[in-house]
C-alpha cells in the first residue's frame, strides 16, 4: 500500500470516528487550554472564530424534517430512447428548511437528459417546491419509490435525513421487430384451430390426404379425377387441420456467453429475437411461455392473447445476465409443455448446449435454436488484423461445427449475424416449414 | 467559484503563516507550512477531500503555535480563519456536486457567501474587542475562567449532537 493510500485510510478511518463537531470542540479546547498554560490572551481569543462558527451551526440548525412528496410520471411504459418527464412536488410541513438535498435516486440504466434529479434548495414552512426533468433509458423497469432529503445546518453540522415515500412506476420495454409468421411444425398441437398443420386431416387449406366421400362433405371437396378411375366409389379431399401449439421460449442470459469486454453485450439482441418470436407466435394465437435463464431463473407460465403477451413483454423488460454456469439444472416442466411441443431457445451457443438439447429432442420435443452470432458481434469490434482475422476463423469454424451437430440432432438451428435486422435475417429461415428446408437441402445435395 | 474560493483560501492561509514565519527568521518551519498547503491544494485538485479535515486541524494548530514564534497574531487570526473558510468551503463544494443545477447552485453559494462574510465579520470584530481589554487574571481565576469556556463548549457541542 502506498504512503498516500495509507494515509487516505487513516483519515477515512479518522473521519468517520470524529464528526465535525467533535473535530471542532477538540481544536477549540486545545486552544483554549494551551492559551491559558501559557497565559497567552490572544492564544485563547484565536478560538473564537470556532466558537462563533459552532454557535452559528445552533442557531439555525434543522429540526425534524416534516416533508412529503408527490410525483408524476408523463408515461408509464416508453420504448428505448423516448423521453418520459417526472415532475416531483415537495412540501414543507415544518420549520423553514435553509439547505435541504432532495435526491431522486435512479437506476444506471436511467439517463437524465433534461433537468436535474437533484435539487439543492431551501423551502419555507409550510411552502412546497416543484420542478421536472427528463428521462431517457436503456431496456428496464423501475418503481419510483423514494425521494431521499438531507437537511443540513450552514455549515453541515448537524445533518438530518428522511426518506419520502413516493409512487410511480417506468417501464422501457424491448424494442418489437415484426415477424410475420414463424414455421413450426410440433408433433402435438392443442385442440383449438390456428396455423400449425396438426398432422391430422380435417378442415384446413393444405392438402392432406383423400378418403370415401361422407355425407355432408362439401361437394367442392370431391376428388372427381381419382373417383373417375374408381368404380362407383366417391372420394373427397381431405386438408391438413390447423391448430394452435404450446411453445416454449427460453432466453439463455447465461453471462458467460452473452457478455463481452468492454461492457459490451449480444443479450440484447437475444431479447430483441425474443420479442419477436413471442409476439409472432401469440398473433398467431398460440399458448406461449417463456424462460429466461440469467440474472434471476424465471418461468412466465403459458398463456394466449394480448394479456400474455404483456406479461412477456414486461419480464423481457426486467432480464438481465447472470452468472449461471450451465444448462444442466434446465428442466422443461410437463404440466407447462407436454412433450411433443415446441421449444425455442434463444442463445449465442457457448459450447456446451448440444447435450441438453439432445436430450429434449429424445423426450420428445420439436428444437428451434435461434443463435445470434457471438463471433462475428466481437470480431466487428475488434478489427482486422491478422491474428484476429485467424482467430475469428477458428471461432467461425467452431460454431459452424456446433450448429452442424445441432441440425444433425434434428435441431433446427439459425444462425443470426446481429448486423443485420432481426425480421431480415430470420425471414428465409422462419417463414418455411423445416421439412421444407431440409428437402432443399437434400436437392442441392443431390444436385 | 466555490472551488476558486478554496484555493484562494488554502493559498491565504499558508501564505500568511509562511510570511509569518519567514518574517521572524523562522525559515525552515515556513517553508514546512508553505509545503503543507500545496500539499492540502494538491490533495483538494485530486479530489481527496477527506484530507480538509486533517489539513484544517494541522493548520489551526500550527497558527496557534505560531504565536509561539512571534508570529503577529493578526497573520496567527488569519491563519485560523482561512483555513476554517478552506475546510468549511470544501464541505460545501462537496454537497454542491450533489446536485447538477446551476441554478441551486448559484443560489446557495451566494447564501453561503454572504453567511461566511457574516461570520468572519463578527470574529474579526470580537477579536479586536477582546484583544484591546486587559484584564489581570491570577493563574486560579484564569483556570477558573478556562473550566467555564471548557464547560460552556462542552455544552454548545452537546447540544450540537443531541441534534444530529
Amino acid at each position: 500500500m502506498s504512503r498516500i493510500a495509507l494515509l487516505a485510510a487513516l483519515m477515512g478511518v479518522t473521519r468517520n470516528c470524529m464528526s465535525r463537531i467533535a473535530l471542532l470542540a477538540a481544536l477549540m479546547y486545545l486552544i483554549i487550554l494551551a492559551g491559558v498554560g501559557m497565559l497567552n490572551g490572544a492564544m485563547v481569543a484565536l478560538a473564537l472564530p470556532l466558537v462563533l462558527y459552532l454557535l452559528a451551526g445552533l442557531w439555525r440548525g434543522p429540526e425534524e424534517l416534516r416533508l412529503t412528496a408527490e410525483r408524476t410520471v408523463s408515461a408509464e411504459r416508453i420504448a428505448p430512447g423516448d423521453s418520459v418527464i417526472v415532475e416531483l412536488k415537495v412540501t414543507n410541513h415544518g420549520e423553514a428548511l435553509e439547505q435541504v438535498l432532495l435526491h431522486d435516486p435512479l437506476p444506471a440504466f436511467l439517463t437524465v437528459v433534461e433537468g436535474s434529479s437533484s435539487r439543492l434548495v431551501s423551502i419555507p414552512a409550510n411552502e412546497s417546491i416543484s420542478w421536472s426533468y427528463t428521462l431517457q433509458g436503456r431496456r428496464g423497469s423501475h418503481y419510483f419509490g423514494e425521494i431521499k432529503a438531507t437537511a443540513e445546518d450552514h455549515w453541515g453540522l448537524i445533518i438530518k435525513r428522511a426518506v419520502l415515500p413516493t409512487s410511480g412506476q417506468l417501464l422501457i420495454l424491448p424494442p418489437v421487430s415484426r415477424v410475420r409468421h414463424i414455421a413450426i411444425q410440433p408433433r402435438q398441437t392443442r385442440v383449438y384451430s390456428g396455423v400449425i398443420p396438426a398432422h391430422q386431416g380435417g378442415t384446413g387449406i393444405e392438402f392432406f390426404g383423400l378418403r370415401e366421400y361422407q355425407m355432408g362433405d362439401s361437394p367442392h371437396h370431391i376428388n372427381w379425377r381419382v373417383s373417375a378411375r374408381q368404380d362407383g366409389v366417391i372420394y373427397s379431399n381431405e386438408y391438413e387441420q390447423e391448430r394452435v401449439a404450446d411453445v416454449g421460449i427460453v432466453l439463455d442470459g447465461r453471462r458467460r456467453v452473452n457478455d463481452f469486454s468492454g461492457g459490451r453485450s449480444i443479450f440484447e439482441d437475444s431479447v430483441l429475437a425474443a420479442v419477436a418470436v413471442s409476439s409472432s407466435l401469440l398473433s398467431e394465437g398460440n399458448r406461449v411461455g417463456l424462460f429466461i435463464y440469467g440474472k434471476r431463473n424465471k418461468w412466465t407460465s403459458p398463456g394466449y392473447g394480448k394479456y400474455q403477451r404483456e406479461r412477456i413483454m414486461q419480464d423481457l423488460a426486467l432480464a438481465e445476465t447472470g452468472e449461471t454456469q450451465n444448462f444442466k439444472s434446465l428442466i422443461i416442466p410437463r404440466r407447462l409443455f407436454p412433450p411433443n411441443s415446441q421449444i425455442i431457445l434463444i442463445s449465442p451457443l457457448g459450447g456446451g448446449e448440444l447435450n441438453l438439447l439432445s436430450q429434449l429432442r429424445t423426450r420428445g420435443f420439436q428444437l428451434m435454436v435461434i443463435s445470434p452470432d457471438p463471433v462475428s458481434f466481437e470480431a466487428r469490434v475488434l478489427g482486422d488484423s491478422p491474428s484476429v482475422k485467424l482467430a475469428a476463423r477458428i471461432a467461425r469454424l467452431q460454431r459452424e461445427l456446433l450448429l452442424r451437430e445441432l441440425r444433425h440432432a434434428g435441431v433446427q438451428a439459425i444462425n443470426w449475424d446481429v448486423a443485420l435486422p432481426f425480421e431480415q435475417a430470420v425471414r428465409a429461415s422462419l417463414s418455411r416449414p423445416p421439412a421444407f428446408l431440409r428437402a432443399i437441402q437434400r436437392g442441392r445435395g443431390a444436385g | 467559484m466555490t472551488r476558486n474560493f478554496i484555493y484562494a483560501s488554502i493559498l491565504a492561509c499558508a501564505g500568511t503563516l509562511t510570511y509569518g514565519l519567514a518574517a521572524n527568521d523562522y525559515i525552515p518551519p515556513s517553508i514546512t507550512v508553505a509545503l503543507l498547503g500545496i500539499a492540502w491544494i494538491v490533495l483538494f485538485a485530486r479530489g481527496l477531500h477527506r484530507f480538509s479535515g486533517f489539513a484544517f486541524a494541522v493548520f489551526i494548530i500550527l497558527s496557534s503555535v505560531s504565536l509561539w514564534a512571534d508570529v503577529s497574531p493578526v497573520l496567527a487570526l488569519a491563519g485560523v480563519i482561512f483555513s476554517l473558510l478552506a475546510w468549511d468551503l470544501t464541505r460545501f463544494h462537496q454537497r454542491l456536486q450533489m446536485t447538477n443545477s446551476q441554478q441551486d447552485t448559484r443560489k446557495m453559494e451566494r447564501a453561503h457567501f454572504a453567511r461566511l462574510t457574516l461570520l468572519i465579520g463578527l470574529s474579526l470584530l470580537g477579536y479586536f474587542a477582546v484583544t484591546r481589554i486587559q484584564v489581570t487574571l491570577t493563574f486560579g481565576s484564569a483556570a477558573l475562567l478556562a473550566l467555564l469556556g471548557i464547560w460552556g463548549i462542552s455544552a454548545l457541542v452537546y447540544r450540537l449532537r443531541s441534534h444530529e
